[in-house]
């Protein structure tokens, strides 16, 4: 009885668990300042959404912009499609970052499964801990619970907040600010566990391009059970956007080749064996979106006007979604005419004026 | 040298060629801080004051009403140990200010230095101007808040912080006094001519219409 009991609740699982990683994402990652925007948690894939997120398991949804960490009212959520949304007004202009941060859950595999969604999810230490000491075969229970941020623009200033450390128990934080990076630079995030800098681990970082998005337009509502690879080489087999497989260095950080403008993504899970009755292991799931323009012009307006969150929009992820060049171009200069003009400017008046002083004399 | 006012003019625009580059300290900027450590922050530093007009234009019209190159050193030192404080210690401490307020106030110290020269006070408010060394160093304050504003708004790392606000304050001062030696040459030169006075009452005149205009300019972008 109690075999069976396993093997249902793991079926249950694997389809809740396997690949089930949590982003906060936008339509928009340009926002402009003082607006209304809407901001979607997705559980499941970078792509899709498979399921929404309860209110009571959410410990903590912020907002970071101007200095200040606002905790965010939890009746401005709302869910559609399996998407988790929250409608919220944008601050000042500056670089923002959304944080939340979910409560842990107990989770039962068979060790197929178990083995199975290690090895989809990149979390290899573990597999290669159960092939070295000969436990592949022994069943799972698992604590997990997942951290996640995104760092959104509003306006064209650029400000410090982007490598705000909310404290989650597993967090990444990059060290530029992503808004300043164009195609061709790095970008080096730092991954803390529990406040500290996690050297040589797994992060896997993805993107949603313009390419990619014409690449990859396939749909999940097969239902059919998937597992993702994360190793490159099988990307052939799999239309999900490549990611690319990354570990961290001695003082926790990652530096990411920025080669291309769009939505880019990390993600890392840091599991644990633990000595207690009740759990094998313990996990704690980490993701990171942003968005790079190619030039930072500021042609965007986005409110909740601009869009319509109706099913079309979003089951097939960012691939009904424009985020062309043109669209996310940002200004990165400052604001105001070019200095010359003012200078040419001020030199004729300048001389109008000496010419007029000098006659009067 | 002088005595032909369109070649006043030519020398001007001589003396003045960092002038005409654009104020455009920013991404690239960021870029050439990413790459370059700390000499990258002198040479930033540098370039925001020289194509920064409003410190410029307010320098121009502190050695107007000075004479001599002692009184030059004296009011100059003080306004480099005015921004220098907010300069540091405002990006140290991470004190935010609004950048278009901040230089709204930075350009009516412009249009109050030109007002001054012009001996607006006395003509017009019937009192005596303000003790121009203590106006100087409450402009440098603000001033520094400008460059501090300026500085934070670049991703500056977590590392060697100090340095990196060291360096760029190095930088000011250095751009500070690259674009002093043209202005104090030219002022001093033209003193000696004859067409000087109207010279000082156009600049001066200048000042305040670009105090005006750049006020007006920021605020503007303030309520944008």
């Amino acid at each position: 009885m109690k075999k069976i009991q396993v093997i249902l609740c793991s079926v249950v699982a694997f389809v809740l668990l396997c690949s089930h990683d949590m982003f906060i994402k936008f339509d928009n990652y340009f926002l402009q300042p003082n607006t209304q925007a809407v901001l979607q948690l997705f559980n499941g894939t970078f792509e899709k959404s498979d399921n929404v997120i309860d209110r009571n398991r959410m410990t903590d949804v912020s907002l970071v912009g101007s200095g200040n960490r606002t905790a965010v009212d939890s009746t401005q959520w709302f869910e559609k499609d399996d998407i988790t949304f929250l409608n919220f007004k944008t601050g000042n202009e500056g670089t923002w970052v959304a944080g939340l941060s979910t409560a842990a859950r107990d989770i039962e595999l068979t060790a197929e499964d178990f083995n199975k969604y290690l090895k989809s999810d990149g979390v290899l230490e573990i597999l290669d801990k159960r092939k070295a000491s000969k436990t592949l075969n022994e069943n799972a229970v698992e604590k997990y619970s997942k951290h996640v941020k995104a760092i959104f623009q509003v306006g064209n200033k650029k400000t410090n907040d982007y490598n705000v450390n909310l404290g989650y128990p597993i967090e990444f934080i990059p060290l530029q600010n992503p808004y300043n990076i164009h195609p061709g630079h790095n970008l080096e995030v730092k991954l803390l566990y529990k406040g500290k800098p996690l050297s040589n681990h797994y992060v896997y970082v993805g993107k949603a391009t313009n390419s990619d998005n014409k690449a990859e337009t396939h749909s999940h509502d097969n239902g059919e059970e998937h597992s993702h690879s994360h190793d490159t080489s099988e990307s052939s087999e799999h239309v999900h956007p490549k990611t690319e497989q990354f570990k961290t260095n001695e003082y926790g950080v990652v530096s990411v080749n920025i080669n291309e403008q769009g939505i880019w993504y990390l993600r890392t899970i840091k599991m644990v064996e633990v000595q207690d009755e009740n759990l094998t292991h313990e996990s704690n799931w980490a993701t990171l979106t942003f968005a790079i323009g190619e030039s930072h012009g500021d042609e965007h307006s986005h409110n909740a006007d601009d869009h319509s969150h109706d099913t079309e929009d979003h089951v097939h992820g960012e691939g009904t979604h424009t985020h062309d060049g043109e669209s996310d171009e940002h200004e990165h200069e400052d604001g105001g005419f070019p200095s010359y003009i003012f200078w040419i400017a001020s030199i004729v008046i300048l001389a109008l004026l000496f010419f007029l002083f000098n006659r009067k004399k | 040298m002088f005595q032909n006012p369109k070649k006043n003019i030519l020398a001007v625009l001589l003396l003045f060629p960092t002038i005409l580059l654009a104020h455009d300290v920013s991404s690239g900027d960021q870029v050439i801080l990413n790459n370059g450590g700390l000499l990258s922050y002198v040479w930033v530093g540098a370039k925001h004051m020289l194509t920064g007009y409003d410190h410029l234009l307010f320098l121009a019209g502190v050695i107007f009403f000075i004479d001599g190159f002692k009184d030059i050193i004296k009011f100059i030192t003080v306004f480099t140990i005015g921004h220098s404080i907010t300069l540091i210690g405002g990006t140290f401490l991470e004190i935010q200010v609004n950048e278009y307020l901040i230089d709204a106030i930075i350009a009516l110290s412009v249009l109050y230095k030109g007002f001054e020269n012009l001996k607006g006070f006395e003509k017009i408010f019937k009192i005596k101007a303000p003790n121009l060394l203590a106006m100087v160093l409450i402009f440098g304050l603000i001033h520094g808040l400008g460059l501090s504003t300026r500085l934070q708004s670049f991703d500056m790392g977590e590392e060697q912080i100090l340095l990196k606000i060291l360096s760029f304050n190095m930088g000011v001062e250095l751009g500070q006094i690259a674009a002093l030696v043209p202005i104090i040459f030219l002022i001093s030169k033209w003193k000696e001519k004859s067409s000087y006075k109207a010279f000082y009452k156009a600049s001066n005149t200048y000042l305040i219409i670009a105090g005006i205009v750049l006020f007006m300019y920021q605020i503007y972008l303030y309520s944008k």
